[in-house]
């Protein structure tokens, strides 16, 4: 499964639904988030049937990356019953963002 | 399974390699910790790699590197190493995905630029933090950008900056430059270079994207802050070699000694790249020693 794009209309819809979701954010200018999209590609096939895998581009979305106080990108959001669990920014490696799911979900 | 050759690093360096010695008919894998290309896929524009008139995007040549070596049946694994063994004849190495097996092994880790350590630098990095003048220079034309550190490097850097930008400001933690006398000379002759001594940047200054600087005054304590669109980091560069210490011998600075056939002092583990110990550090030269090792690692993998 690929990670999905999602708008602010999706994002608070899943959110409401109490579906554990991972985000990034990310933006096409900021060049780390390129190199992470490989890894997080990889990611959303391996933690597709726990989670939402979904990326929000914060150009497309402004006021939604205002409303989770997304300062730096990429950063990652780990969200569970409705609110942010814990966020990562920059992971350093594919293997950071395993450890990163773990840490919270177990 | 037994790999013939297991890349770690999946920049140029460990692509070509790759490319090379799937080509030659060998097994092989490259072990990535997050995507091809390495430091170059956060430039941009590559304009001195030959081939490409109008230059290339770094992030792009990697990928495509990647996926010329895999037409030839060359794996990537996104995989961290956190262990290796490279004594004896079969070498393992072992990664957030397990263990791998291999004959050879070619060490394409590369090399970080030093960072300043600060909260939020990575994070940063490209919205106004850089590690490379030559790479990055570019966007800060008729721009104020400071420039961190003492050494020939920093300095120049300071100096093809201030044919780019309308000012840079030169920060250094001494009262005087580790650089050569030559670049003295020049620095105080260029007009909108500005010198702070004894200075140490406290905390990068962001909206989001890099506003400005706050300098700390290791003598005095005194802090100022300063508005620069720009800031390049040059306090040198540190070779990812702290997984091979102990089993490869290193040089004084950190990096894996091997001259330009790529063998370091284990049999059948070469280092390609920024990684290896070499005068000039670029892509061109990575993609050269990875054509290197593929054939040294043929040679060795004859005589077995």
């Amino acid at each position: 499964m690929a990670a999905v794009n999602l708008n602010h209309q999706a994002f608070h819809k899943a959110l409401s639904e109490g579906k554990v979701i991972l985000v990034d954010y990310w933006a096409p200018w900021c060049g780390y988030c390129r190199r992470i999209g490989p890894a997080y590609e990889k990611i959303a096939e391996e933690y597709g049937n726990q989670l939402v895998v979904a990326k929000v581009n914060i150009d497309d979305e402004p006021l939604l990356a205002q409303q989770q106080n997304i300062e730096v990108i990429p950063t990652l959001i780990l969200y569970k019953d409705g609110k942010a669990l814990d966020a990562v920014v920059a992971p350093e490696s594919k293997a950071a963002i395993d450890a990163f799911i773990h840490k919270n979900l177990g | 399974m037994t790999y013939d050759m297991i890349i770690i690093g999946g920049g140029p360096g460990g692509y070509t390699a790759a490319l090379y010695a799937a080509r030659a008919g060998l097994k092989v894998a490259v072990l990535e910790k997050l995507s091809a290309g390495g430091q170059m896929a956060l430039t941009s524009q590559i304009d001195n790699y030959p081939g490409f008139q109008d230059g290339v995007d770094g992030f792009q040549l990697g990928e495509q590197m990647q996926q010329q070596a895999e037409r030839f049946g060359a794996e990537t694994v996104l995989a961290e190493v956190t262990g290796v063994e490279l004594k004896g004849k079969e070498k393992k190495i072992i990664t957030s995905e397990g263990a791998f097996y291999s004959k050879t092994v070619v060490i394409a880790t590369g090399a970080d630029p030093r960072e300043l350590g600060l909260p939020e630098e990575k994070a940063l990095v490209g919205r106004g933090v850089n590690y490379c003048a030559a790479c990055d220079g570019m966007r800060y034309r008729g721009k104020t950008v400071v420039v961190i550190g003492g050494g020939n490097t920093a300095v120049a850097d300071a100096l093809q900056l201030s044919r780019i930008a309308q000012k840079v400001i030169l920060v250094h933690r001494r009262d005087q430059l580790r650089a050569t006398q030559v670049y003295h000379d020049q620095l105080l002759r260029t007009p909108n270079i500005e010198l702070r001594w004894n200075s140490q940047v406290a905390e990068l200054l962001h909206d989001g994207k890099l506003t400005g600087v706050k300098l700390r005054n290791v003598r005095t304590g005194e802090e100022s802050a300063v508005q620069c669109d720009g800031v390049f980091v040059s306090i040198g560069r540190a070779p990812i070699t702290a997984l091979f210490a102990g089993q490869l011998s290193l040089d004084e600075s950190g990096y894996i000694i091997a001259g330009e056939s790529t063998e370091t002092n284990t049999p059948g583990v070469f280092a390609v790249g920024d990684v290896r110990t070499k005068v000039l550090r670029q892509v061109v030269t990575a993609v050269s020693d990875g054509a290197m090792a593929a054939h040294y690692a043929e040679e060795y993998l004859a005589s077995l």
